[in-house]
C-alpha cells in the first residue's frame, strides 16, 4: 500500500487529502472511493494510459484507490498525478521518502503533466498543514513561487516525476528568478480625456477612500473610457493583496502559464445580464463570481439600470461584509470581496435626459421605473455620484494633456491612502468608506461651522440619516486629499456636490 | 369639488372667449369663473422640456400672477405644469393673480394622473374649464382643439419652449388668427428643445426678450428688480456674474470659466444652492428665480 499528499480545493481553502492506494488479487480493476467526483474517477482512464505510455507497467490486479479523508467531497484534475504516483510506487519500497512531499497535476493520455486550476491556494493549504515540497506542473510553477517559503519541484511529465523519486527525493528544489510584483504599465491614461475635470476630481475622491462611484450621463460621453483608467490612479498592491487575489483567480482557473499572476488591481466589467452565480459566486463546488475576482480591485457595472434590480440587491450583503459565504449541503465557503464600485447608467431609458441636443423621448412612466432602480438600497453602497457631459464639439480638438493625467491623479490618491492608513492602522479598515457609525465621531472631527452647514443642508435638501453619514465618510476623504485633519465646511459642501443624484430628477422651485 | 357650466348666451360668459370663431358652448368649469375675467396670459409650452424652459415657464408664472394677472394653461406636464405652479407660489406669496387650467377631456378627469395634487390645488384656488361633458376621456385629437380656448380667454399667448413639433404652436397659430398679442421666448439655437419657439420668432412672434415688455403691452405695470447679491464672498459672487452672464452652465463649464479648481466650484455651488441663489436640474447650474 502506499500514501501520497496531495490536497482538495474547497472555495479557496485547500485542504490535505491523503491518497491511498492498495493492490488486492483479483480481477484487474480500478475501484475509487471517497467521495470523488467525475473528473476524478475519469482519471483512471487517463492514468493507465499515461503510465502506460510512459514505460511503466500498469498493475493487472484489483486496485482500489481511497481519497482520505472520505467523507468530504473532492473534485478536480490535479488528483491524477498522485494518484499515478501512488500506483508506480505500489512495492517500490519508496513510500518512506514520499511522506514530506505533496503531488499536484493533471496527465495527459501521452503522460505529461498538464496546467490544472488553483496550484496557489492548494500550496497555501499545504502549506498550512506543514508541507513544504510541492511536486507540480511546471506551468504552474510561477504561479505557486509566489509563496516564497515552499521548495518547489516543477516537472513536465510522469517520468520526470518518477525520476524525482528515484533519485532519492535529493534533487534541488527550484530556484529560479520570482517574478516581481512590482511591473506595472498602465497604457491608457486620464490625459486622454479631454476636460471633464469635475469627473476627474469626483473620481479621485472615490479611488482615495474607496468610495463607491455612480458615473451618469447621456450615451458616448465617456463614462466607460473615464471607469476603465481608474485602476491607474489606485495605489499599487501590496504583497499580501497580490496573494490574496491571485489566490482568487487562481481558484476560478484564470490563470495560465503567460499570466501566472494578478499584479494590477482587477478591473471587472461583467455583461448586465450575468446571473446571479456568476456575479456573486456560485456552482456545486462554489468558484468565485465577479465580485470576488474584483477583490482590491473595481468592479465595473455598465449601464447599471439594466441590471437586474434582485441581483442589485444581492450586491449589497456581501459588499458591506467584505465577503461573500455561499453555503451548500455538505459546508459553506467564502471568497472576500472588498471592490470598489463604479457604475455607470444613462440618466434616462433612451439616455438624452438633460442633453441639449437630443430630446428625450421617455414618458414620464418610463422615466419613473427607470428612476426607480436607483433608489433602491444598493445606490445606498454608492457614495458619489458624477455627472458626465460630452465634450462639446468645439473643445474636442483641444491639445491632449492639458488637464489632470493618471499621474497627478495617482499621486493625490497615494497621499490620501497613505493618511489614512496611519489613521486606521490600529483598527481594521483601511479605506474612510468603511467608517461604521459610531466611529465617525472619533474619526471625523469638523469644525462647529461645518457641522451647523451639515445640519442645514441635511433639512433644506431632505436627506436621510443614511445620507448624512456618507457625505461625512466623502467630506473624510475630501479632507484628505487637503491633507487637513479637521473638516470644514467646504468639504462637507464639495461632497454636497457629488450627491447629485438624489436631487437630479428634482425639478427647481419643488419640494426643495 | 361642484361641477358647474356656463352658456354663450350668459352674463358670466368670459368676454374674450365669445369672440372667437366656434367658442366653446356650453363651457364646464370648476372654481372662480370671474378669474377668466381678469387679465389673462397663456403661458404653454411643450410637454419636453429642458430646465431652461421649465424654469422660464415658471418665473413668468409667477411674475405675471403677482402683477394680478390669470395664468393659463394647458395643465400638461412639463412647461404647462411650470406655468401654473409659478401662478399658484405667487398665491401663496399672497398676490391677487391666479392660474386658468383648460382641460382637453372631461373636466373631472385628471389628465395626466401624475398632476393629480396640482389638479386639485388650481381646483381650489384658480379656475378648470373644459367644452366637454363630464366623464369625457381624453383622446389625442381632443387637444388641438382645446388649444383654442387657452389662446380664446387670453389677451396674450407665450411660448415659452417647444421643440420642432407641438402642440404650443397650435396654440400660437390660433392666438394669431384670433388677432391676441404672440410672444414667444428665445431660446438657444443649438437646442433641440427651442427649435419651435425661435421658428415663431422668424414667424413673426414677438420675441419675449423683457418680461416689461409684455407686462406693458397688458397694462400690468412693470417689474421691481429684485437684489439676490445677499452676503455673498468675493469668489461666490463671480460665480453668479458668470452664471448671470450665460444663463446655464455645467459645473464643467464653470470650472473653465472661472478658471478655478473642480474641488473649489463644487463646494461653492452647493453654498449657493444653499444659499437660495442658484439652483440646478438635470446637471445644469443657473440662477435661482429672483
Amino acid at each position: 500500500m502506499t500514501k501520497i499528499y496531495t490536497a482538495s480545493l474547497c472555495g479557496m481553502k485547500a485542504e490535505l487529502v491523503t491518497v491511498e492506494t492498495d493492490l488486492q488479487s483479483g480481477l484487474p480493476a480500478v475501484n475509487m472511493v471517497g467521495l470523488a467526483d467525475t473528473t476524478i474517477k475519469e482519471a483512471k482512464e487517463r492514468i493507465r494510459a499515461a503510465i502506460i505510455n510512459s514505460g511503466c507497467g500498469f498493475p493487472k490486479q484489483r486496485l482500489t484507490v481511497n481519497l482520505s479523508p472520505a467523507g468530504t467531497p473532492k473534485e478536480g484534475s490535479h488528483f491524477d498525478l498522485p494518484i499515478a504516483m501512488g500506483i508506480l510506487l505500489l512495492g517500490s519500497g519508496r513510500q518512506s521518502l514520499c511522506e514530506q512531499v505533496a503531488y499536484i497535476g493533471e496527465l495527459s493520455l501521452d503522460g505529461r503533466v498538464r496546467h490544472i486550476r488553483g496550484a496557489l491556494p492548494l500550496a497555501m493549504g499545504l502549506r498550512e498543514r506543514g508541507i513544504r515540497k510541492l511536486v507540480l506542473p511546471r506551468t504552474n510553477l510561477q504561479e505557486a513561487a509566489l509563496l516564497r517559503d515552499m521548495e518547489l519541484y516543477p516537472v513536465d511529465d510522469l517520468r520526470e516525476c518518477l525520476n524525482f523519486i528515484m533519485e532519492g527525493g535529493k534533487a534541488a528544489p527550484w530556484k529560479g528568478k520570482q517574478a516581481s510584483c512590482a511591473t506595472r504599465e498602465q497604457k491608457e491614461d486620464f490625459r486622454d480625456i479631454i476636460g471633464q475635470e469635475v469627473v476627474k476630481r469626483t473620481i479621485v475622491t472615490a479611488a482615495a477612500g474607496n468610495h463607491g462611484l455612480l458615473l451618469m450621463g447621456s450615451p458616448g460621453s465617456g463614462k466607460t473610457m473615464m471607469a476603465k483608467r481608474i485602476p491607474g490612479i489606485l495605489p499599487d498592491m501590496s504583497y499580501e493583496e497580490t496573494l490574496e487575489i491571485t489566490r482568487i483567480h487562481s481558484a476560478a482557473g484564470l490563470l495560465s502559464e503567460e499570466t501566472p499572476f494578478v499584479l494590477e488591481r482587477p478591473f471587472r466589467a461583467p455583461h448586465h445580464s450575468i446571473s446571479k452565480a456568476a456575479m456573486i459566486g456560485g456552482g456545486r463546488h462554489p468558484r468565485p463570481g465577479e465580485i470576488s475576482l474584483a477583490h482590491n480591485g473595481i468592479l465595473f457595472l455598465d449601464e447599471f439600470g439594466e441590471f437586474d434590480p434582485s441581483l442589485i440587491e444581492m450586491l449589497r450583503q456581501p459588499m458591506e461584509a467584505g465577503q461573500v459565504t455561499i453555503s451548500r449541503s455538505w459546508g459553506a465557503v467564502s471568497f472576500p470581496c472588498h471592490a470598489m464600485i463604479v457604475a455607470a447608467a444613462n440618466p434616462c431609458k433612451c439616455g438624452y435626459l438633460g442633453d441639449e441636443h437630443h430630446l428625450c423621448t421617455c414618458t414620464e412612466r418610463q422615466l419613473n421605473a427607470y428612476l426607480s432602480r436607483f433608489s433602491g438600497p444598493i445606490l445606498d453602497r454608492i457614495d458619489l455620484h458624477a455627472q458626465v457631459f460630452p465634450v462639446p464639439y468645439e473643445d474636442m480638438g483641444m491639445e491632449e494633456g492639458s488637464g489632470l493625467s493618471t499621474e497627478d491623479m495617482s499621486l493625490q490618491v497615494k497621499r490620501a491612502a497613505a493618511i489614512q492608513k496611519e489613521r486606521y492602522q490600529n483598527t481594521d479598515i483601511r479605506y474612510n468608506s468603511r467608517l461604521e457609525a459610531k466611529q465617525i465621531p472619533v474619526f471625523c472631527p469638523m469644525t462647529k461651522d461645518a457641522g451647523q452647514f451639515l445640519k442645514e443642508a441635511c433639512e433644506k435638501l431632505a436627506l436621510s440619516m443614511r445620507t448624512y453619514y456618507k457625505i461625512i465618510k466623502v467630506s473624510r476623504t475630501i479632507a484628505d486629499l487637503h491633507e487637513t485633519d479637521t473638516i470644514d465646511t467646504y468639504h462637507i459642501a464639495e461632497a454636497l456636490r457629488y450627491r447629485t443624484l438624489d436631487r437630479f430628477y428634482r425639478r427647481p422651485g419643488h419640494g426643495n | 369639488m361642484e361641477i358647474k357650466k356656463v352658456h354663450i348666451n350668459e352674463e358670466a360668459y368670459p368676454v374674450l372667449l365669445k369672440e372667437i370663431s366656434k367658442p366653446p358652448d356650453p363651457l364646464y368649469y370648476i372654481g372662480n369663473l370671474g378669474l377668466a375675467e381678469r387679465t389673462c396670459v397663456a403661458v404653454v409650452g411643450s410637454r419636453q422640456a429642458s430646465g431652461y424652459g421649465c424654469r422660464n415657464a415658471e418665473a413668468l408664472g409667477e411674475k405675471l400672477a403677482a402683477r394680478g394677472a390669470s395664468v393659463v394653461s394647458g395643465m400638461a406636464k412639463g412647461i404647462d405644469s411650470c406655468a401654473h405652479r409659478g401662478a399658484l407660489s405667487a398665491m401663496w406669496q399672497g398676490s391677487r393673480g391666479s392660474t386658468i387650467a383648460v382641460l382637453g377631456c372631461g373636466i373631472d378627469v385628471c389628465y395626466p394622473p401624475s398632476n393629480k395634487k396640482l389638479r386639485d390645488e388650481i381646483a381650489g384656488f384658480g379656475l378648470i374649464v373644459s367644452e366637454y361633458p363630464p366623464g369625457t376621456q381624453p383622446a389625442r385629437y381632443m387637444f388641438p382643439s382645446r388649444n383654442r380656448i387657452i389662446s380664446g380667454l387670453s389677451a396674450a399667448t407665450v411660448v415659452v419652449q417647444a421643440p420642432g413639433s407641438s402642440g404650443a404652436l397650435i396654440t400660437a397659430e390660433m392666438a394669431a388668427e384670433q388677432g391676441r398679442f404672440v410672444y414667444a421666448v428665445p431660446g438657444n439655437i443649438d437646442s433641440a428643445y427651442n427649435l419651435g419657439s425661435n421658428k415663431l420668432i422668424r414667424d413673426g412672434a414677438a420675441p419675449l426678450v423683457i418680461l416689461e415688455d409684455l407686462l406693458t403691452d397688458l397694462g400690468l405695470g412693470t417689474e421691481v428688480v429684485k437684489d439676490f447679491e445677499k452676503n455673498l464672498g468675493e469668489e461666490e459672487l463671480r460665480l453668479v456674474e458668470l452664471l448671470a452672464k450665460e444663463g446655464e452652465m455645467t459645473e464643467e463649464q464653470l470650472c473653465a470659466a472661472s478658471g478655478r479648481p473642480a474641488s473649489l466650484v463644487s463646494g461653492m455651488v452647493t453654498i449657493l444652492e444653499m444659499k437660495g441663489v442658484i439652483c440646478t436640474y438635470l446637471g445644469k447650474i443657473f440662477i435661482a428665480k429672483s
